[in-house]
């Protein structure tokens, strides 16, 4: 076996391995920790790519993690839709550490910020190892992972708000985890394995013989992975947890986190279920209207808030409802769709909490009323914002437009109109939130005095840029974008 | 009736694990008290433990270690589940101790650990 044989797992490792070294690294030399992580971070973008280059050319295959084979030991499964959420991990996550490395200083108290860099390795080091990870249980193991340090990344801010809201999402996240390994658990009583592919086969035969079971372990199962992803109404932990984390946590939790567990959701759904379930218990049109509600109820929370960082927050429940519409759909359309805005809703949600961030940082205002004027006082970071605002409305030119483009053309292919009508309704409702921000930040007159304002380090300028202008040129020139995406669902929907 | 309580009998392993879970879960949504609502939170972990380890015991089955050279066949447990359960033990506790560790510093920043005076203490600040 060449090293080029390894690639998943090495990947993963120069992530975890950084995660345990950094520590040090920060006791050694503090200002080391930042730049030793990025490297590391680097390291596993250019990995992924070898990986991806070698999936899109040649196709998916298996790797066995010690070469244990598969009933015995833990497979990965790495095809087109894991590499893909690998890129977008690997991509958007360094985007985000470099801007982290600056703000960081002043956001964390002295002391914790080797840690912080070990609990976002951690966080990518599992979600990349959920993207491509073939076995049930070692999906449970890697989903815990994830949820402690996505829970500690909110709480190593250490204030009143932090504290509290990241026990709640801590409580809710162990009772999803618990659901999801009770779900797993009865699957193996009924089949005797953990391995996704010989679950599927084992569950064909089973499901005659143990209808109940499954069906338990189906609901169960939905039930923590949407309350992991924040689906409507199980999203009570995320507009506290998202806006009191400090600005880098706050991208990565919305931009990455939360969609992981759209793409577990699809794998389990469409790979390890039999499709007989969806033709007697309609789940996926309780999925429907779930995602419905969420994107309705979602933006009009987001209308009503004061604060910038929850308005984003409350978006983010608007946005996941996107993902799980497009995947309840069951059409080959809306499912690029949905693979589509996972990614180009991570570059957008990232970059808008990143540009809130450099806001705050440089003025210290929170409140969306505060912002009036600013437009002039820093131009590149409020144009930044208008553009992202534009691509989450879905203005054509930006990539926003292409994601719902085909969730609006899949709703369509199912022969379900009405959620055309939802998506753009959706669009209105998002322009109602997000316009009168920049806005106001442009063309407002302001009464009161400009605060003054910090001058924006380089280092946390440069990562809002290169995602703004992400955000334009795939909204531009997205068919490779959608070439891959395509790749990503193709035989996910094969019945 | 009778086909059905003769069935929970047999399967009263997975019966107390159900039971336990609701047990957890109850506990978990209705109390106030943060260390309680962590209690629940480990009695459902343990309900989960109880019914995957009581899936995998056969019968008259031994510890499945294998005598070389002795020749003779046994019936064993099915080691399988016994050892997901460790890996799960480890993540509940680490759960646990990470909960805890948040409810020191709750304490620290509200002076309570009522879920309902927090909830109160918040509402006041916003």
């Amino acid at each position: 076996m060449s090293l080029s044989e390894h690639l998943p797992i090495l990947a993963i490792l120069s992530l975890l391995l950084t995660a345990f070294i950094v520590p040090v690294v920060a006791k050694w030399k503090n200002e080391l920790a930042g730049p030793v992580s990025v490297a590391a971070l680097t390291l596993s973008l250019v990995l992924t790519v070898a990986l991806a280059g070698r999936v899109f050319s040649e196709g998916a295959f298996y790797y066995s993690l010690g070469n244990w084979s598969a009933p015995w030991g833990i497979e990965f499964y790495v095809d087109a839709l894991g590499v893909f959420m690998m890129l977008m991990l690997t991509i958007v996550g360094l985007l985000i550490l470099v801007y982290a490395v600056k703000d960081l200083a002043h956001e964390l108290k002295k002391g914790v910020d080797g840690w912080y860099y070990t609990l976002y390795l951690l966080l990518l080091a599992g979600m990349m190892g959920m993207s491509v990870t073939n076995d049930l249980f070692n999906m449970f193991v890697l989903i815990e992972i994830v949820a402690i340090s996505s829970v500690a990344i909110i709480s190593v801010k250490d204030n009143r708000h932090c504290v509290e809201a990241s026990f709640k999402y801590l409580v809710l996240s162990a009772v999803s985890s618990g659901a999801f390994l009770l779900g797993v658990a009865l699957i193996y009583m009924v089949t005797g394995h953990l391995n996704i592919d010989a679950v599927a086969a084992g569950l064909e035969t089973a499901l005659a013989l143990y209808p109940r079971n499954i069906l338990v372990a189906m609901a169960l199962i939905a039930v923590g992975l949407g309350l992991k992803a924040a689906l409507f109404p199980l999203h009570v932990w995320l507009p506290d947890a998202h806006s009191s984390a400090v600005s880098p946590s706050s991208a990565i939790l919305s931009g990455l986190v939360i969609k992981i567990y759209a793409i577990v959701f699809i794998r389990v759904f469409l790979k390890v279920f039999p499709w007989e379930i969806y033709n007697n218990i309609p789940v996926m049109d309780l999925l429907l209207w779930m995602s419905t509600f969420g994107i309705i109820v979602g933006s009009l929370f987001a209308i009503v808030q004061t604060d910038i960082k929850r308005m984003l927050a409350y978006s983010s429940v608007v946005q996941i409802g996107y993902v799980f519409l497009g995947v309840a759909l069951l059409a080959q359309t809306a499912m690029v769709g949905a693979v589509l805005h996972i990614f180009f809703h991570a570059l957008m949600k990232a970059m808008l909490f990143l540009s809130a961030g450099v806001i705050i940082y440089s003025t210290g205002i929170r409140r969306i009323s505060d912002l009036k004027g600013l437009g002039l006082k820093m131009p590149v970071v409020m144009t930044m914002f208008g553009i992202g605002a534009l691509a989450m409305v879905g203005i054509p030119g930006t990539n926003g437009f292409i994601s719902k483009l085909y969730l609006a053309l899949g709703a369509l292919e199912a022969g379900r109109p009405f959620f055309l009508f939802v998506i753009m309704a959706s669009s209105l409702l998002n322009a109602v939130y997000y316009f009168p921000i920049v806005g106001n930040a442009f063309f407002g007159k302001r009464e009161e005095p400009l605060p003054e304002i910090k001058p924006i380090p380089m280092a946390m300028l440069i990562p809002v840029v290169i995602m703004g202008l992400a955000i334009v040129v795939t909204g531009i020139y997205a068919a490779p974008v959608v070439g891959l995406a395509s790749k990503a669902v193709a035989g996910l929907l094969s019945l | 009736m009778i086909d059905t309580l003769a069935n929970l009998f047999h399967n009263f392993y997975y019966l107390t694990a159900m039971i336990l879970f609701v047990i957890g879960f109850h506990t978990l949504l209705t109390h106030n008290n943060l260390i309680k609502k962590v209690m629940g939170m480990n009695i459902m972990d343990v309900a989960i433990f109880l019914l995957l380890v009581s899936v995998g015991y056969v019968q008259g089955g031994r510890a499945p270690i294998f005598e070389a050279g002795a020749g003779s066949v046994h019936t064993y447990v099915n080691p399988l589940p016994s050892a997901l359960i460790l890996t799960g033990i480890v993540v509940a506790v680490s759960v646990t101790a990470f909960a805890l560790a948040l409810i020191t510093k709750v304490y620290q920043h509200y002076g309570t650990l009522d879920a309902e005076e927090i909830m109160q203490i918040r509402s006041r600040e916003l």
